[in-house]
């Protein structure tokens, strides 16, 4: 891959991420405070302490696995040659 | 003080042993051929994706993540777990935004250092001395806290002094600093991160056992304390707060050189992703335990909050209040380990700016070559030093100490937020935007602080990183734009033919 190529790959990487740390805010915004008023309980604990803060959790984790198996594309950090 | 019932102190002797053996032994792995200072400061870019990942969140979480944060959830409840568990976006955040063209870029100058790649992008002598002043000036006053919180921690729960326990960890950290190097400090991280979740985990379960199981305690809290089961906390959660909490230990952790410069220390691509995804993973776990046992601690210490003393006490009250000694001097060894790899970090870090950023800068300039040899005791000698200094600082901090680190992590991140992203990403940004966003940046940050002004109750770190931003775009309009060699390196999709 020619160095420049490597450059925009790592400009969409950082976009997407921010992207995808916008998705997190949203989804923790939702899941919390969206249902703060709901009255399900499992194990006495209010739904909007499970959906907030464990399942924020989760989500995140599965943004972080998107993003490192469908947008991260795997490089080589050194120079492979010098054509550009 | 009765024998007998303080804390066992075998598991942290032992354990303060494997982290001294385990950095001796990372030192055997490296290549002479990179050179003394890139193994010495970033374990030669060799790290790989589990190392990556451990040592990002050992860095991030400290002696606070076990003390503080746990203490304030016993008294406000779910809502502050809610709150800390934005940390979950920090690992893929800066992993994802700089990870790769960090790791592209500095491999390309050679850089070891954020600095590095700062005077590099920016030509500029004064914002790098300006960068290496903010860099030790905060690191050492955090140290030093976390000194303190962790000797606090050791004194409250074994009942020997804080003078004990501040040199029992301090010293081995301090050596184990100066001899191993980065590759020491990653390993020795992984190491505290795992001591981290088997602390978490022995209190979590005797919180259980002691209180009569979690639906007891649930129980108890919805009839005593209903206030603890609501985001907002009958007005003790503002949204405001939870706004700071975003900015604070959120997205702007981005620019905390000690993140970051784990971005240069990548082995390969490969490292980052699952770095990443283990990373997010780990943090948000230790996270949701090391809070949840904050609130569920209500259930053992049923008191008010006069009983205990203040909020910091909590968590030792709680380790003390429902485990034997033994099972308590292994419990020790999570807050000691956050204590010790967010210490070992900062240490490595402070001492690269003083001899690699400044001292051997200077030197180059002058046109002096120093030999292989010179910057290996140079450097051991300055990360030596720096330590026991800031030992002898933590055995009676002056006051000074806690004004300075009252603006140590907003401060970091407002000096470093736009000269990195606008650095990186934004090719006309200079050298006088830079050094307008962080000289200002940072002024108005500590002045708000200090002055108490906020804007709608949100944390000033909002005027810190606002301000910042708005400094760089007018000063960038009154500087010139950087040679285009320089340009050339970073960015260089914008000259293709």
């Amino acid at each position: 891959m020619k160095r420049s190529e490597k450059f925009r790959q790592a400009n969409r990487e950082a976009k997407a991420t921010v992207m995808a740390t916008i998705a997190v805010i949203v989804f923790w915004t939702v899941a919390g405070f969206g249902l703060a008023n709901c009255e399900m309980q499992i194990l006495h604990t209010p739904i909007w302490i499970w959906m907030g803060c464990v399942g924020s959790w989760l989500f995140a984790c599965l943004v972080a696995i998107y993003l490192a198996n469908n947008v991260c594309k795997d490089i080589n950090f050194d120079d492979e040659d010098e054509e550009d | 003080m009765e024998f007998g019932k303080i804390a066992n102190l075998w598991p942290l002797l032992l354990f303060l042993l494997c982290m001294m053996g385990a950095s001796m032994w990372a030192r055997k792995g490296l290549s002479k051929d990179k050179g003394f200072v890139n193994n010495y400061y970033i374990g030669g870019r060799d790290l790989g994706g589990f190392v990556l990942a451990m040592t990002t969140v050992a860095t991030y979480s400290s002696v606070s993540t076990f003390v503080g944060g746990p203490g304030v959830a016993w008294s406000i409840g779910y809502g502050w777990l809610y709150m800390a568990i934005v940390q979950i976006v920090v690992i893929f955040l800066v992993l994802g935004v700089f990870g790769k063209k960090i790791a592209l870029v500095s491999r390309k100058i050679d850089a070891v250092t954020i600095i590095d790649i700062i005077r590099s992008r920016y030509q500029s002598d004064t914002l790098a001395n300006l960068s290496a002043f903010v860099i030790v000036l905060f690191f050492c006053s955090t140290m030093v806290a976390q000194f303190v919180g962790g000797a606090k921690l050791f004194e409250a729960v074994t009942g020997l002094s804080y003078t004990v326990g501040l040199t029992l960890f301090g010293v081995i950290v301090v050596f184990y600093t100066a001899i191993g190097g980065f590759k020491g400090v990653a390993i020795t991280d992984a190491l505290c991160a795992v001591a981290m979740f088997v602390g978490l985990g022995i209190l979590f379960s005797s919180i259980l056992n002691k209180a009569g199981g979690y639906e007891a305690i649930m129980q108890n809290l919805a009839t005593n304390h209903p206030d603890m089961l609501e985001p907002l906390s009958r007005g003790k959660m503002p949204v405001s707060l939870y706004i700071s909490q975003w900015l604070l230990v959120g997205v702007c952790t981005l620019s905390l050189p000690q993140s970051v410069v784990r971005c240069i220390s990548s082995k390969d691509s490969q490292s980052i992703k699952r770095a990443m995804v283990v990373g997010t993973f780990v943090i948000g776990l230790m996270t949701l335990l090391a809070t949840w046992i904050g609130v569920i601690s209500k259930g053992v210490l049923t008191g008010p909050i006069t009983q205990y003393g203040t909020a910091d006490n909590i968590t030792p009250k709680t380790i003390v209040s429902c485990m034997s000694p033994f099972w308590a001097g292994v419990t020790i060894l999570g807050p000691v380990g956050a204590t010790i790899s967010t210490i070992d970090s900062l240490l490595l870090s402070a001492s690269s700016s003083l001899i690699k950023d400044i001292y051997m800068h200077r030197c180059a300039k002058k046109g002096e070559t120093l030999s292989e040899s010179t910057i290996k005791k140079l450097s051991m000698g300055c990360t030596f030093v720096l330590g026991a200094l800031v030992f002898a600082i933590s055995l009676n901090p002056p006051s000074l100490i806690w004004q300075i680190n009252m603006f140590a992590f907003g401060g970091l991140e407002t000096a470093f937020f736009w000269v990195l992203i606008f650095g990186l990403f934004w090719h006309k940004a200079n050298k006088t935007g830079a050094l307008w966003a962080m000289a200002g940046g940072v002024a108005i940050y500590c002045i708000t602080l200090a002055l108490k002004i906020r804007f709608m109750n949100i944390h000033q770190i909002l005027f810190g990183v606002v301000f910042s931003g708005i400094l760089f775009l007018i000063g960038n309009k009154m500087g010139k734009d950087q040679d285009e060699s320089v340009l050339r390196i970073f960015f260089p999709e914008k000259y293709e033919e």
